[in-house]
């Protein structure tokens, strides 16, 4: 024991009079390692790590297939009379429970902010095992059709809106005109199951009973809507095939029943497959972690060849040091023990820096990709990390130990001392430097060619040219209750009166009442008289102002008019996408769908942000009760969120201000992966590149400094600079090439592994940017073989020569 | 570089030549106003005690570094302020080195080591010239038999022998030999020795730095170092004698 302290001293020691070796080692294993446990972290948790529910594997959630009659699946979310029937009637789940997603507006509150609330029936709670820290969750007072107006708060929101209050229970919450009393608050430690989409946390739970879905959508059977989600805990022992099969036949019997009198569906029928949790919250998170996975290896396997080089140059320095120890008794065991505690102590100061980073990348993730990723929530330093940190310490100090150790020709030593150092002293063999200048190379190569496609790629589609204009322009949601019968018009004339005063006010310059053209197109069923063709293009609701407005251009036909709006006139304008499917040949104009509905218009396909294609879009005349509409400002004005409230206050007490957003500010939100992805790449590139060019330049000053009598006698043997310099760079060439040649083969090993993923990446454009990468990469090398040879060269010859001889 | 009025017979000539060696706190006198004259067909020995600057009147010699003042021609070319790569020109086309470890290069066959200063000159020669040139110089040190080997396949003697070779390939005007025999045991020291003496009785002029006084001997011109001044130059004294 005291002989390890006693080394673990020296270590420190010895260590201590090279401050810039040691900054150099913990920066780059620092940060490497640190991305490396962040990753490693998420992998183990997305991957391996059970979810934090009971009998996890057991819990599984629907999807619900609805299939045209050319067995292409047309949607994917729920009917609501389907939903109900499964719940009643499904006997594979001893348990289950029904989820509906959406927001509400908290009127209660002076600030009223928008909540995101989920309706749910009582089993939800307990199938999730979700605790409360104060009151009760939902119980059979809050059963199917029982319409008990209560609230459950997650703990952020208690925290957030209430600051805690002790006296929560006693509160109320107001939503649009209905009051539910607070009954309990979920424990802080509870993580939601991102079922519906990733980042999404519900911060109010309101009963099943008083969902968003209308009366008249509750039966009807062909009406899907994506906010439905049924999850259930499997009580039978049968396979997923079994199951599938018993509960489509359950709903798609019931079904066909159902719909028998109608032609659209025709032929059509419903597909129900049930998936685990893990599956559902994975999602296509997969890839993205192996990719991950892949780069922080590739950074990390870099950082690698760089601290190996020091070290071994290091040791190269040591060589008296160690041969006075040699001669003095130690053992060459006892030599590599000496290293590795040094080794040791500068691997354990980097993981203890790797864990620090690494938390700070788990803030990260938490904060800005918890859209991207799931399970980013349960990111913490767990036992697994730790473990693996453990591990890092053991594998890499024993590896730059025995690499380091293994330069040591322990019988040669005392001939360091004999010879004082002229030259007989302890090299890095040409062999190893150009094994790792190989290294080096290929993975450099390798991470900046994907890097720069990832770069591009995302580059390509923040800056691909939508075919609309949305500058200047906002969207406005309102917050309405579910509209009963009679009530639409007075809704109308409240939307119609908020529409006047914010024409009135002079930062506007015109308001159109439409859906944003950035938000997602609905579905919608539309079967072509005489030929009883159908189709289900995306669909949008608008008014006659919406095309002018977005400067969306006319192909054909004509847009709507004020008239059509006010008279609700059955009349629809497609994009040129939709027209071609309708008439390859000819004019979709004047063609009719479902009875009167009559195609008026044709307009230019436009391109959603983060979409790759243009697909076919149909938009239909808007009711004056819809709640939604776009804003469009006069040059450098605007209107501030309290601004829009007080109007919608001053306009009608029935409206509440749900949701206000530039469509800028929604554009970039759309396109956040691919900024993420286009800030990831270039920083990685960087650093890949930065980090090549200090390994390189460590190799080959390396190389160089150890040739430096060999320079000098060719100096003296009248050799000029240039030629030297094309010397260095013809020696180093052939493991440059290696190099290239390396990373070609891996890359080619990605390409084909991955070839389904990646076939949007392939393209000629590929060449210019292996291009680009070679010529990137081949610069560094070059400097490399230059900078290092510069002192030698650009100096009197003698330098070259002292100290060899 | 400009031409001097010097008799054409002159190798080298150094009028006043210093060399001060400068850190933060000292002002080495390395060399302290040197005047040489080396003649066609000389054999000069330059001795004196460690430290005295004989190693830094050779590499000023040699080109390999630069005086701090005083002036110095070769065959009458005036080389004091030269650039880097001038002065490397000049190396290759009219000086030979000979070290004390031999400075061969071990990845390079003994031929490619001799070829080597050819490889370098500015006017290229064919291969077949190179190989007839390599063989000629190889045959004056009787190494021609080793063409193939790498130089630490071969011995001390026979290695510095090779240096020699390479020394001559270039057809220099002057051999700068730099304690040629430090590295060798005294049978191989005689016989390098035995080499330079032809070459110099065949003309090769020769500058030799060397400890050993049995081996200054040799040389018909013996400078004594010591602190970096010339204690006799007998060659001039002989010349005055002479000349009187």
């Amino acid at each position: 024991m005291s002989q390890f302290i006693y080394q673990q001293k020296q270590a420190w020691f010895s260590l201590k009079q090279k401050p810039s070796f040691v900054a150099s080692v913990l920066i780059t294993m620092g940060t490497t390692l640190g991305a490396l446990l962040c990753i490693l972290t998420l992998a183990y948790i997305l991957i391996f790590k059970p979810l934090p529910y009971p009998e996890q594997s057991k819990l599984y959630t629907i999807e619900h297939n609805l299939i045209d009659a050319e067995s292409r699946i047309d949607g994917r979310a729920f009917t609501y009379p389907n939903l109900m029937h499964l719940y009643q009637n499904q006997t594979v789940f001893s348990d289950a429970a029904l989820l509906y997603y959406d927001a509400r507006v908290l009127t209660s509150k002076n600030n009223q902010p928008t909540l995101s609330t989920t309706f749910v029936t009582p089993k939800w709670f307990e199938l999730l095992n979700a605790k409360m820290v104060i009151g009760r969750s939902f119980e059979v007072t809050e059963l199917m059709n029982t319409f008990n107006p209560v609230a459950v708060l997650s703990y952020d929101t208690w925290q957030k809106e209430f600051n805690l209050d002790p006296n929560i229970l006693n509160k109320k919450v107001e939503f649009i005109g209905i009051s539910y009393r607070i009954v309990g608050v979920i424990e802080k430690s509870f993580i939601e199951p991102q079922l519906l989409a990733k980042g999404l946390k519900t911060q109010v739970y309101l009963p099943w009973d008083y969902n968003s879905i209308s009366e008249q959508n509750r039966k009807e059977w062909g009406n899907d809507d994506g906010n439905l989600t049924f999850i259930g805990k499997l009580g039978v022992n049968k396979t997923v095939k079994q199951i599938n099969q018993s509960l489509t036949s359950l709903i798609n019997d019931n079904w066909q029943k159902q719909v028998s009198g109608r032609k659209f569906f025709k032929d059509w029928s419903i597909g129900i497959k049930v998936h685990d949790f893990k599956s559902v919250i994975l999602g296509d998170s997969e890839n993205t972690i192996y990719l991950l996975l892949a780069g922080v290896i590739g950074l990390v396997l870099i950082a690698c060849s760089n601290i190996a080089n020091l070290f071994i140059s290091r040791t190269a320095e040591q060589q008296r040091e160690l041969a006075i120890h040699a001669s003095v008794g130690a053992t060459q065991k006892k030599l590599f023990y000496t290293i590795l505690s040094q080794t040791g102590l500068l691997m354990l100061l980097s993981v203890i820096c790797a864990l620090v980073l690494a938390n700070l990348g788990f803030y990260i993730l938490q904060n800005f990709l918890s859209e991207q990723l799931p399970r980013v929530d349960e990111l913490a330093i767990n036992v697994f990390t730790l473990c693996s940190a453990i591990g890092c310490v053991v594998l890499f100090a024993l590896f730059f130990a025995y690499l380091s150790s293994k330069m040591i020709n322990y019988h040669a030593l005392n001939l360091a001392l004999q010879s004082s150092g002229k030259g007989t002293g302890i090299q890095v063999s040409k062999q190893t430097r150009k094994t790792l200048v190989i290294t080096q190379v290929a993975i450099v190569t390798a991470l900046v060619f994907v890097n720069i496609i990832l770069f591009k790629d995302s580059i390509k589609t923040i800056n691909q040219p939508s075919g609309f204009n949305i500058e200047n322009m906002s969207h406005l949601v309102l917050g309405v209750s579910p509209a009963k019968k009679g009530e639409q018009d007075s809704r109308a004339a409240a939307l119609l009166e908020l529409r006047k005063l914010l024409l009135s006010q002079p930062e506007i310059e015109a308001v159109s009442q439409s859906t944003s053209p950035l938000m997602r197109f609905g579905t919608w069923a539309l079967m072509q008289n005489v030929t009883d063709k159908r189709y289900t293009p995306g669909g949008k609701y608008i008014d006659h102002e919406y095309f002018k407005m977005i400067e969306q251009p006319l192909i054909e036909g004509d847009f709507f008019n004020q008239g059509d709006v006010q008279n609700n006139n059955p009349v629809m304008i497609v994009n040129d996408i939709f027209a071609k499917q309708l008439a390859p040949n000819g004019s979709a104009l004047g063609m009719m769908f479902n009875g009167d509905m009559q195609v008026i218009g044709v307009v230019k396909g436009v391109q959603l942000p983060g979409q790759s294609n243009i697909r076919a879009r149909a938009y239909y005349v808007t009711s004056y009760a819809k709640n939604m509409m776009m804003l469009k400002f006069k040059p450098g004005q605007d209107l501030s969120r309290t601004q829009v409230v007080a109007l919608i206050k001053e306009a009608s007490s029935q409206l509440t201000l749900f949701g206000y957003s530039s469509l800028n500010k929604s554009k970039e939100k759309m396109l956040f992966t691919e900024y993420t992805t286009a800030i990831t790449s270039a920083s990685l590139a960087i650093l890949t590149i930065f980090l090549a060019a200090i390994g390189l330049y460590g190799i080959l000053s390396y190389s160089t400094q150890m040739r430096q009598f060999e320079i000098g006698t060719r100096l003296a043997i009248g050799a000029q600079r240039n030629d030297l310099i094309k010397m260095i760079i013809k020696d180093n060439a052939p493991a440059i090439l290696w190099g290239f040649i390396t990373s070609f083969i891996i890359l080619l090993f990605i390409f084909v592994g991955l070839s389904d993923v990646l076939i949007t990446y392939i393209n000629a454009q590929l060449l210019s940017i292996l291009a680009i990468t070679l010529f990137l990469i081949g610069f560094i090398s070059l400097f490399a073989c230059y900078w290092p040879l510069r002192t030698i060269i650009n100096r009197p010859a003698i330098y070259a020569l002292k100290g060899s001889d | 570089m400009s031409q001097a009025t010097v008799n054409t017979n002159t190798k080298i000539k150094m009028t006043n030549i210093s060399k001060i060696f400068e850190t933060e706190e000292l002002e080495t006198h390395a060399l302290r106003s040197i005047d040489l004259e080396i003649n066609a067909g000389d054999y000069v020995s330059i001795s004196g005690p460690s430290g005295c600057g004989k190693s830094t009147l050779l590499s000023i010699l040699g080109l390999l570094d630069m005086p701090s003042d005083g002036e110095f021609y070769i065959e009458g070319v005036n080389v004091t302020d030269l650039s880097l790569d001038e002065a490397a020109e000049i190396r290759n086309s009219k000086i030979g080195f000979i070290f004390q470890s031999f400075n061969l290069i071990d990845e390079l066959s003994v031929f490619d080591n001799v070829a080597l200063p050819l490889r370098y000159s500015k006017e290229k020669m064919s291969e077949q010239a190179i190989k007839t040139r390599v063989n000629e110089c190889l045959a004056l040190v009787a190494m021609s038999h080793r063409v193939s080997h790498k130089p630490n396949q071969l011995s001390g003697g026979q290695q510095q022998r090779i240096a020699i070779a390479r020394a001559l390939v270039a057809n220099p005007a002057i051999l700068l030999v730099d304690e040629p025999t430090g590295n060798l045991d005294s049978k191989s020291g005689d016989q390098v020795m035995d080499v330079l003496e032809k070459l110099n009785e065949n003309g090769t002029t020769i500058c030799m730095v060397t400890h050993d006084p049995r081996y200054a001997d040799m040389a018909r011109t013996q400078l004594k170092l010591l602190d970096g001044a010339i204690l006799t130059t007998p060659d001039i004294v002989e010349r005055v004698k002479a000349a009187v």
